[in-house]
């Protein structure tokens, strides 16, 4: 039997919501103080307008039950345990239904449809996120495919910033060193081509503290301003992807302020629905969130908020139709025929959601809670330990692999999910962990595990059984072929 | 494969019916017309659909195939995205590749509409002045009648880039190819002035508002004698309607939407860009991990999306080879009944078509009667409405303001002719479609309506 050097691990404790009926939930993975409640989630009518009403989380008198809730998923892959909603997410067979609907409606009349259907749905499904996210005005929510298309519409602004002489050359923007593959490249395309320079936060993991991250993002903050430069544009990830950790941004928001920084986007890719989401809380000037991750929509829709002020205008989808100049909202709603159903089946995701008990609320409560408790059973299984502490994780949580499988390098990671994949029918992406200097059997390994309503505790068994099976049978990365 | 099509320009012979007289399908071993029906059955009844030209049309067959590759993607997502997703593109770059004669598969990407390919082509201009290597002023020429996502695209990406933009007004109606090349000469002039350089031109191959097939080979070949930098033709409703060769039309950039006139679901088209040994700086704007891979490879994968409209490219393949012919017999089949409903249009209203018949594709423009008084583009719009609500026909209408006093078309009954609706003719297509239009017309006519009792 594997005996191995135990990191012990302070307890952390899930902090647990106010009452269920009551929307203030505290999430600490925001990184508020659990003294103070916020406001209500669900702002009160501003400017005398009648507001449509916030998604009520409807108590039923029965939610859906479980062989229900097998049912609507059952077009996934029985034979696969299926513990990576994070990646691509899941869309209910309710859901795959009304879009067909939404589909076969514009393939029957196509005219008709854009002329009368079209920017109505387009419409009722942004003042449906609106209220999700407690946005103060519908001009402020765009609809998009993904936060990637989200990244470039931001970004290609800054660009211009750079070509017309507003900024200058040198001038910096900031993102976290985990930042997605996409936004990375994003900011190679349309930050430093135009002649910015991009400053990266070296964030630590296993990270044990959100005061870790805070500290690495001051410093950040102070290398791009060394040279006397200004900082256009800090991107922050809202749950950073590989490896995931939930980042305190309404903290690193309020450091970029008195910071003087110009911009601020939160990308959210994993936000709504897996995270609490108040954009006003948060105090960003960009938030991007997708809806076919976490909540239940079919790919692809995100939204993009942006906060009403002047720098609006100079915002643009980069496909250009005849509804330049219109604002981004009107211009995301058409950008060339195409098929828009993912986007108008918002209201039907709501419906869906509002039948578990607590909503979406519930849902993310439940998720997180259960992801928790698996991930705990794995590190315990193995001798292993979580990437960062559970409040600091969400509907994912990152836990490190037997360092004697002998993950050396991203590319053995990739075989070895190919093998968990094809071997053992478990999906599951894993990161690698440059090992520092000095370590003793360094955990290289991180597995990242999704919960998400359709999940069963057989498929993190499953998941522990492969990686028992592997040690046992002194398993090796170097074992698998290139 | 793709036959040179003298309609397509570049050819001094004249342009009378060369093609073959349409056969309709041989019933006993192509589709038939009921399985035709069937296969559009989901198209809504009552509507007299007329324009396909719009948005296109998608058989029951290939939807069918594109809920599966949905379906394939929800099951597995991940397994998809590794083993399936890419060959599956490239199955549909390497079909459209032999469809449109390119010569390397290198050379096709997959966008979602030419909308998307406007974007990236300025896009590339603009970064050209950007960093300097156009100069400021430099031109980028259009045609007046563009379509509308292009002319703002190039306000989006030129103007405030410093470059200027010249526009060419092509005749309407028009009678020859002549007149088109000679307009399209003066313009290029137009942009050279001042020694600057013309970085970009950008031609339709089938104009969308009026409706006219260009000779756009040989507008290529005049740009390449006035040291146009490069060519890009928006070709949105070529492939389907119109024989389409991109090496012999010899641009540097072309563009087709398939759900057009291809069948395919909304929404695939292809850009193609013609290799060249440098670097071609063409990026999509959607930026993915995949950017500096190549076009091709990054319009592959802009974030997760439904990608399987451009999957289902070999379905719609197989559709079109249920015809006889192929799609050669659907183009000369489609040709064939819109001239002829054109004409049978005109013939019964006392008006004129808005160009000649080698002019036009699968879509041709029909002058409506003067007596309805259509001046102005709203009008034409509100008109539309009136007959979609009214008599359950389907079809836009183009207003062509008159040039010059006294000039320009006149109708039978001596009126000036500024409205023409863009008819169009597809595989679903009867001739009651245009005979419920004739009638719909000719009533307004005979109750002395006007565009002014429109609110």
């Amino acid at each position: 039997m594997l005996r191995r050097l135990v990191i012990l691990v302070p307890k952390f404790t899930i902090r647990r919501p106010l009452s269920p009926a009551s929307p203030n939930l505290v999430n600490p993975c925001h990184g508020r103080s659990m003294a103070s409640p916020d406001g209500n989630h669900r702002h009160p009518e501003t400017n005398g307008e009648a507001k449509p009403p916030a998604p009520k989380k409807q108590k039923l008198s029965t939610s859906i039950t479980d062989s229900e809730i097998q049912s609507e998923f059952s077009h996934h892959d029985a034979s696969v345990a299926r513990i990576n909603n994070g990646s691509f997410g899941s869309c209910p067979q309710s859901i795959i239904s009304a879009q067909q609907r939404w589909q076969l409606r514009f393939l029957r009349q196509p005219d008709s449809f854009y002329f009368n259907d079209l920017k109505a749905g387009i419409l009722e499904s942004r003042e449906f996120i609106r209220s999700l996210i407690n946005a103060d005005d519908v001009s402020e929510v765009s609809i998009v495919d993904n936060a990637t298309t989200a990244a470039a519409v931001v970004l290609q602004q800054i660009a211009w910033g750079f070509t017309e002489g507003r900024f200058q050359k040198g001038d910096v923007a900031v993102m976290l060193h985990y930042a997605y593959g996409a936004v990375k490249k994003s900011m190679e395309a349309y930050v430093t081509r135009a002649g910015g320079r991009v400053v990266e936060v070296q964030l630590p993991f296993p990270v044990s503290s959100k005061e870790e991250i805070i500290t690495e993002f001051r410093r950040a903050l102070e290398r791009g301003k060394e040279n006397g430069q200004r900082i256009r544009l800090a991107v922050i990830d809202h749950v950073t992807s590989m490896p995931s950790v939930v980042i305190p941004v309404k903290e690193l928001v309020k450091i970029c302020r008195e910071e003087d920084v110009d911009q601020v986007f939160v990308d959210a890719a994993h936000g709504i629905g897996c995270v609490d989401v108040d954009v006003k809380e948060i105090g960003a000037d960009f938030y991007t969130s997708n809806l076919h991750k976490w909540f239940f929509s079919p790919p692809s829709v995100a939204f993009l908020y942006c906060r009403r002020s002047a720098k609006l205008s100079d915002l643009h989808h980069p496909v250009v139709s005849h509804e330049y100049g219109n604002g981004l909202a009107i211009e995301s709603a058409w950008i060339g025929t195409r098929d828009y159903s993912a986007q108008l089946v918002v209201p039907s995701v709501l419906e869906f959601v509002n039948r578990f008990e607590g909503g979406i609320e519930g849902i993310k409560k439940r998720n997180h809670e259960q992801v928790v408790r698996m991930g705990e059973m794995l590190a315990k299984s193995w001798g292993t330990q979580l990437g960062c502490p559970p409040d600091m994780c969400s509907s994912m949580v990152m836990i490190g692999l037997p360092w004697c499988l002998g993950i050396t390098s991203e590319r053995d990671t990739l075989k070895l999910r190919v093998h968990l994949r094809d071997r053992f029918a478990v999906e599951v992406p894993i990161y690698y962990r440059a090992p520092k200097e000095g370590e003793v059997d360094p955990v290289t390994g991180y597995a990242r595990i999704s919960h998400q309503v359709y999940n069963k505790v057989e498929d993190y068994e499953r998941f522990r059984d492969a990686i028992n099976k592997l040690v046992g049978d002194k398993f090796t990365c170097a074992s698998l072929s290139a | 494969m793709a036959g040179d099509d003298p309609r397509n320009g570049g050819s001094s012979h004249g342009h009378s019916n060369h093609r073959h007289v349409a056969k309709k399908p041989k019933l006993s071993q192509s589709i038939s017309e009921s399985e035709i029906r069937a296969e559009f059955s989901h198209h809504a009844e009552g509507v007299a659909r007329i324009n396909n030209g719009s948005f296109g049309s998608c058989p029951a067959s290939v939807q069918s195939a594109h809920r599966d590759w949905q379906l394939r993607f929800l099951r597995q997502p991940d397994e998809f995205y590794f083993n399936i997703l890419k060959d599956g593109i490239l199955r549909s770059r390497t079909l459209i590749k032999a469809l449109i004669n390119a010569d390397d598969v290198e050379e096709v990407s997959l966008v979602d509409n030419a909308t998307t390919a406007a974007a990236i082509v300025l896009q590339q201009v603009s970064r050209g002045f950007a960093e300097s290597r156009f100069k400021p002023g430099d031109t980028v020429v259009m045609l007046h009648c563009a379509f509308q996502a292009v002319k703002k695209s190039i306000q989006a990406y030129v103007t405030p880039a410093g470059g200027s933009v010249i526009e060419v007004e092509l005749p309407f109606p028009v009678s020859s190819k002549e007149e088109i090349i000679d307009a399209f000469k003066l313009g290029l002039d137009r942009g050279k002035r001042d020694g600057r350089t013309v970085r970009l031109a950008i031609i339709d191959h089938i104009t969308s508002m009026p409706s006219v097939l260009l000779p756009v080979k040989d507008l290529v070949r005049v740009c390449r004698e006035e040291g146009v930098e490069r060519v890009f033709v928006d070709a949105a409703h070529a492939i389907g309607s119109v024989n389409v060769d991109v090496k012999e039309i010899g641009a540097d950039f072309y563009v087709s939407n398939l759900h057009k006139w291809f069948f395919c679901p909304p929404s695939v088209a292809f850009l193609y860009c013609r290799k060249v040994d440098f670097s071609n700086d063409m990026h999509h704007p959607v930026v993915s991990h995949e950017y500096g891979n190549g076009l091709p490879i990054e319009s592959a994968w802009i974030g997760t999306r439904d990608y399987s409209s451009q999957l289902v490219v070999p379905s719609a393949v197989e559709f079109v080879e249920r015809f006889e012919g192929g799609v050669e017999g659907i183009m000369r089949w489609n040709h064939e009944e819109v001239v002829k409903m054109g004409k049978m249009l005109v013939e019964s209203w006392g008006t004129n078509l808005g160009s000649p018949q080698e002019m036009c594709a699968s879509m041709i423009m029909v002058g409506l009667p003067s007596r309805l008084l259509i001046s102005s583009t709203e009008d034409a719009s509100k008109l539309r409405s009136y007959i979609r609500e009214h008599h359950g026909v389907e079809v836009p209408i183009h207003y062509q303001a008159p040039k010059e006093e006294g000039e320009g078309p006149r109708d039978k009954d001596g009126g000036r002719i500024t409205g023409y609706a863009r008819i169009s003719h597809q595989v679903y297509n009867t001739a009651e479609d245009y005979y419920k239009f004739r009638d719909a017309v000719t009533e307004l006519v005979e109750k002395n309506f006007t565009c002014r009792l429109i609110l």
